[in-house]
């Protein structure tokens, strides 16, 4: 099963899932939106100039990090190669392009962020799929009867882990009565889908390592949690005190 | 739920996923990378002795100390051929520092007989291997055509493009990664 899945969705069909994820969560979203005082086509405007500025921000900020391999082939810059592309200065400049559309459309922050949750518990579905189609992501080796065969070793199935939790998260922000206070909704999914990556990335073989052997990606998780649990104790209290 | 419920339950999270991070912190190192040869970044590239057309044996393993493209294409994958001038290019740009490139011919798959004629066509000087029997593409776990693997000097994989064709941009940014 596991295999068919990799052989159908193999890389760079895996993105497939992606898109598939982000068009779903999309539509999840807008279902949704009104409850949150966000109309459909303001969300839908939010969206899509954010997906603009992720694919034009990723590729320029990448071209400038590498400005004398394009300076030699400039027409490199239109290339339909998806490996000339920055995703964390892409994710960046979204966001940035997502705050300012959103200023602009006159949003309020936390509701916007609200609305936006069913999209963001979608993209991670599809996000640990295409991590299983890919290969990447994966688990360290284990001699535990669920192992999966990847990579010449039988390793924890961190995608299938990945791909339980996020489905878990997905259900509690899909049946979740909406908190009636603007942002306790976003903040707890953020909550619980940091939680679980301080958890499960103890199990992967391809963790980036700090001192001491800690895993980078479990020490942000952690501090990702503190600051949002912080963050939720400082709405409630403001939308108590108001 | 009550506000000293809920801060309990916070305290609790943030306490157990402090300890958490303590508790399966990888003390020996853990990433696989230069362990297990697998077709994988940060993995050990696995070795492959393949022959020229002319005869001539190539090992990967022989090439450590290089900083090599190994490329996996056939004459019928239009992708494949669109990228062989790029990397063509970069070879002769870069073969004094240290890189070279393993243009393997999925033979198996392909007709023998139009290797020769396209890559006479295409002038390509950097060396072209013949995967006959199909033991190359199944070590590298082959789905789609080309694949591209950077192989640092020390023989692990850096970087994996599948897929094509490559822009000179980034066969030169991948390129000076390897070098590095």
């Amino acid at each position: 099963m596991i295999t068919l899945f990799r052989s159908l969705f193999a890389p760079p069909r895996h993105l497939i899932l992606l898109i598939a994820a982000l068009w779903i969560g999309l539509a999840l979203a807008e279902k949704r939106s009104e409850r949150h005082n966000i109309s459909k086509e303001a969300l839908n405007n939010l969206v899509y100039y954010s997906i603009f500025g992720y694919i034009l921000g990723g590729r320029m900020l990448y071209a400038l990090s590498n400005f004398s391999a394009f300076v030699q082939s400039p027409l490199s810059l239109f290339s339909l190669n998806l490996d000339l592309f920055d995703p964390l200065a892409a994710l960046a400049v979204a966001f940035i392009v997502g705050l300012i559309s959103g200023s602009r459309q006159k949003l309020s922050l936390w509701s916007t962020l609200d609305a936006l949750t069913p999209l963001c518990a979608t993209l991670a579905i599809g996000l640990s799929l295409s991590h299983l189609a890919a290969g990447t992501a994966f688990g360290s080796p284990t001699d535990l009867p669920w192992g999966i065969d990847l990579w010449n070793a039988t390793r924890h199935p961190t995608q299938i882990y990945e791909l339980i939790a996020s489905l878990l998260i997905f259900g509690w922000v899909w049946f979740q009565k909406t908190d009636t206070r603007p942002g306790i909704y976003f903040l707890t999914y953020t909550t619980l889908a940091a939680v679980a990556y301080v958890f499960l990335e103890a199990f992967r073989g391809d963790s980036i390592l700090i001192v001491g052997g800690l895993r980078l990606a479990q020490v942000l998780a952690w501090i990702v949690l503190a600051v949002v649990v912080f963050a939720s104790e400082s709405l409630r209290r403001v939308v108590k005190s108001d | 739920m009550q506000q000293t419920q809920r801060r309990i339950i916070y305290v609790i999270l943030l306490t157990l996923g402090f300890a958490w991070i303590f508790v399966s912190a990888d003390r020996s190192g853990a990433s696989t990378s230069g362990k297990i040869p697998a077709p994988q970044q940060g993995f050990l590239a696995p070795d492959f002795k393949l022959k020229t057309p002319e005869g001539e044996t190539v090992r990967l393993s022989d090439l450590r100390g290089q900083a090599v493209l190994v490329n996996l294409w056939a004459t019928w994958c239009p992708p494949c051929r669109a990228e062989m001038q790029s990397i063509e290019k970069v070879y002769k740009e870069y073969k004094d520092r240290g890189f070279t490139v393993l243009a393997v011919n999925m033979t198996y798959q392909d007709d023998a007989l139009a290797v020769m004629p396209f890559v006479q066509e295409q002038g390509l000087s950097f060396p072209i291997l013949l995967d006959g029997a199909g033991e190359m593409g199944n070590a590298y776990q082959l789905r789609s055509l080309p694949s591209s693997y950077f192989i640092r000097r020390d023989g692990i994989i850096n970087e994996v493009v599948i897929g094509g064709p490559m822009s000179e941009a980034l066969l030169r940014t991948r390129i000076e990664d390897i070098l590095e």
